[in-house]
């Protein structure tokens, strides 16, 4: 009895901040922005009739998929290359690559502004994508970093043994028994890239919008408008966390979990 | 290739690997040092000794995984030592089996197969003939057989297309499958088909007939096993390489297994390379047995002599329960053990030479005190299931005896050994000779530990006037600091300390052996030299002792100085 009185403050805290926001944006999300009646459909309805909404979750869609494509491509390596010895003596270069994280994002991005304006190139799309990769990177290299050290040099072996060459064995081994980590850094980049906000301002000068933004840019009064966008992007996010756990429970005692 | 054949054929022997001064280096370590070694064609050749012997590395020499920084691994005759594994003809069976998670059975055995390429030959446009790989699916299969054929590997791939051959995956085979929806007949090419029935006939040889859609997770760790041998034996390589591949089993499935591998070797016929050390192991499969410690060969035999005929003492303590005895060798077939005199078939080590003696237990018969050779008093006995192990004191000496017939405890008994049981071996080692330094008058270096001698006990004639530090031998001043010299220290000189720190020099029990009274110790130091000591007490292999020395005999300054 008593041990599980201990759990109490837990439970609360669970409740008032977990539970609670989330049955709010839900309430919120149902409930007519004009009216105040509760309606399915309508806040959705109201959505609909957004112009710039279609062209937010367009440049969205480009910026989230780029992004994640682009830490892929530039944290694979990096992250395969931190799991050799002798790349990475006593995780030093693995600390290097993920110090960004701990300085404050917003400098970062104003600074790298002022390089680009230096150097001359144009806010746009291209500048939040490389914002959005700077940003993310250490997200994409983390888990992968994880997943790829859990890997047992011995399939490698076994593979090479059986004939395959150093580059059929990445793609044939090393690669299918990363995915657990791969799936991880995409739901760890995709999702927050979409809803960042502050960072496309800074890198398109105000002219582009995504998710993240156009909620920031919804006035207080339409917290429901807000709420629907949001419960949107929950199932949103519901989807790729069962994607992601799906491979992860299927791999745990393969090549190594999500984290 | 007619050249390359003929320089691997010796004495009517052909041999498929042949290791020639084979050396592995981590750093300073060496892991294995010049090993030389042939081995014949489909021979089951068993790699035997403790953890750290260097075993594994050899196989991983010649299976690819380690580059050898001396020496050749010759295939055939030809020198593989710098191929990387894929080039290999070998397939390995590790000991954590490394079956990939992510793929199932069926898909694990037939990785090697749809990786498989194949040398032909062809003519170029411009008429040289020339080769090339091609993978197995474009393989052809001779239209009036319908079976793929190897034969023409040699001969210009091209002109068989003409001649009505068709690439592997351009057959059309039926096959019958069983489905959700029970047997049906499905359409498959000839690529598939002939994967399809390699993985089942390797799946029939290790006996998991039908596990090909299992999840290998899903396998005990003897079915793991068995998929591990089939992966590799799918690809039927001329040389099976195995790396314990029984260490995760328990023993009745290890028992099961074994004979199992020793079939598969005689179906199969290829030869088998196999790794462990487990001495019974070894004794039960192989053709020939390889002894190994420090990463050199000690003993290479069949499985009857390595027993019978032990080399070394470390060979016939490792191989087997054995009873090793200090022994002097009085005149040819004359010898003296622990104060009696016994005959036996070995001549030629002189008169009067300490020799080292293998009795096993189970050849010691236990006769009258009139009969016997040697008398003495039964100390314990145990009944062992088929012998009962029995101890047997002899002037202050044990003998273990195994017999089916007990003697009770506190008889007195005689002991008789036929003359052709008893083995005698050259002793390795009489004593421990050692180059040192000396760091002042009164001590020296031996082996990173300095240690305090007195002059006078030392070197003959010899004066030394503490308080000035003036050392004189035969009324000639000298100063011994920086001069090295030889000196020499019997094993009994030793005294092992368990605080290292309590004694100039330590070292790690390498290993030790049993002398019926007392234990010889092979102590080797950080810098990996072997001091040997005798010792009352018994020592675990692995600790770490302090090695104190009573007594020095100086030998000679070192040459040239």
């Amino acid at each position: 009895m008593f041990k599980k009185s201990l759990a109490i403050p837990y439970a609360l805290f669970m409740l008032l901040f977990v539970l609670l926001p989330l049955v709010l944006i839900l309430v919120f999300a149902f409930i007519d922005v004009n009216d105040g009646t509760f309606d399915l459909l309508a806040n959705f309805k109201e959505l609909a009739k957004e112009k710039a909404l279609g062209k937010v979750i367009g440049n969205s869609l480009i910026a989230g998929l780029s992004t994640s494509a682009l830490c892929i491509l530039i944290g694979y390596p990096i992250a395969y290359y931190l799991t050799k010895r002798e790349f990475n003596k006593k995780g030093v270069m693995i600390g290097l690559f993920l110090a960004p994280m701990w300085v404050n994002f917003l400098l970062r991005m104003m600074a790298t502004k002022a390089v680009f304006n230096v150097i001359g190139i144009k806010m746009g799309m291209g500048a939040v994508i490389f914002g959005l990769t700077y940003e993310f990177l250490p997200f994409m290299i983390m888990p992968l970093y994880n997943t790829l050290l859990k890997i047992d040099k011995c399939y490698i072996e076994g593979a090479s043994d059986l004939g395959a060459t150093p580059i059929r064995a990445f793609w044939k081994i090393t690669v299918p028994l990363s995915m657990p980590g791969i799936v991880s850094g995409l739901t760890m980049v995709m999702i927050p890239s979409i809803t960042t906000f502050a960072v496309t301002e800074i890198m398109s000068n105000g002219k582009m919008m995504l998710l993240g933004d156009f909620i920031y840019s919804l006035k207080s009064d339409s917290l429901n408008m807000a709420a629907a966008i949001s419960f949107v992007l929950l199932i949103f996010m519901g989807i790729s966390m069962f994607i992601s756990n799906k491979y992860s429970s299927d791999n745990s005692s393969k090549g190594g979990g999500l984290w | 290739m007619s050249k390359l054949m003929s320089k691997n054929i010796e004495n009517d022997k052909e041999y498929i690997i042949q290791l020639q001064g084979l050396t592995k280096q981590y750093g300073n370590k060496t892991v294995v040092n010049n090993i030389n070694l042939n081995i014949e064609k489909g021979q089951f050749v068993t790699f035997l000794g403790p953890s750290g012997c260097g075993k594994t590395t050899t196989l991983r020499m010649i299976a690819g995984f380690e580059i050898p920084t001396q020496g050749k691994v010759l295939f055939d005759g030809m020198d593989i030592a710098k191929f990387p594994p894929h080039k290999r003809p070998v397939n390995t069976v590790f000991q954590k089996y490394a079956l990939f998670p992510h793929l199932n059975v069926f898909n694990n055995i037939a990785f090697g197969l749809k990786l498989k390429k194949i040398e032909v030959g062809y003519v170029k446009k411009n008429g040289e003939n020339a080769v090339k790989q091609i993978k197995l699916k474009n393989f052809l299969v001779d239209p009036t057989t319908g079976e793929p054929d190897f034969s023409i590997a040699n001969d210009n791939y091209y002109s068989y297309i003409d001649k009505g051959y068709v690439p592997l995956r351009k057959v059309k085979k039926k096959i019958n499958k069983t489905t959700k929806k029970g047997r049906v007949e499905k359409e498959i090419n000839g690529y598939r088909f002939y994967i399809d029935k390699k993985v089942r006939r390797a799946l029939k040889i290790v006996g998991l007939s039908d596990y090909e859609t299992r999840d290998v997770d899903s396998l005990s760790g003897g079915q793991q096993q068995r998929v591990a041998i089939a992966r590799a034996i799918v690809n039927e390589p001329k040389v099976l390489l195995l790396d314990e591949p029984l260490g995760a089993l328990d023993l009745k499935m290890r028992q099961e297994m074994q004979i199992e591998l020793k079939e598969m070797h005689k179906k199969l016929g290829i030869t088998f390379i196999y790794v462990t050390h487990d001495q019974e192991e070894a004794l039960t499969m192989s053709d020939t047995v390889v002894v190994m410690k420090d990463g050199e060969i000690l003993q290479e035999g069949s499985p009857i002599d390595i027993y019978n005929e032990p080399q070394t003492a470390y060979v016939a303590d490792f191989i087997g329960e054995s009873n090793i005895l200090d022994g002097v060798m009085l005149e040819d077939y004359k010898v003296n053990i622990v104060g009696a005199e016994f005959k036996c078939v070995d001549a030629g080590f002189g008169e009067n030479t300490a020799v080292d003696v293998v009795i096993r237990p189970e050849d010691i018969e236990i006769k009258s005190t009139e009969k016997g050779i040697l008398t003495g008093v039964i100390k314990s006995s145990m009944f062992r299931g088929v012998h009962y192990e029995m101890v047997c004191e002899c002037n202050g000496y044990e003998f273990t005896i195994h017999s089916t017939v007990e003697a009770p405890i506190g008889k007195e008994v005689g002991l008789y050994v036929a003359p052709k049981n008893i083995q005698i071996m050259k002793k390795e080692h009489v004593d421990n000779t050692a180059l040192v330094t000396f760091t002042s008058n009164t001590s020296f270096d031996l082996y990173g530990g300095e240690y305090q001698f007195t002059p006078t006990t030392l070197f003959e004639n010899a004066e030394y006037d503490e308080e000035q530090d003036v050392l004189k031998i035969a009324g000639e001043e000298i100063t011994l600091k920086g001069k090295e010299a030889t000196v020499r220290f019997a094993f009994t000189d030793i005294d092992m300390t368990d605080d290292e720190y309590d004694a100039p020099l330590a070292g790690n029990v390498d290993s030790m052996i049993y002398k019926g009274k007392n234990y010889i110790v092979d102590i080797k130091t950080d810098d990996n030299h072997h001091i040997y000591a005798d010792t009352q007490y018994l020592w675990d292999k692995g600790d770490r002792v302090g090695i104190k020395v009573d007594n020095f005999k100086f030998i000679a300054f070192k040459e040239g100085e």
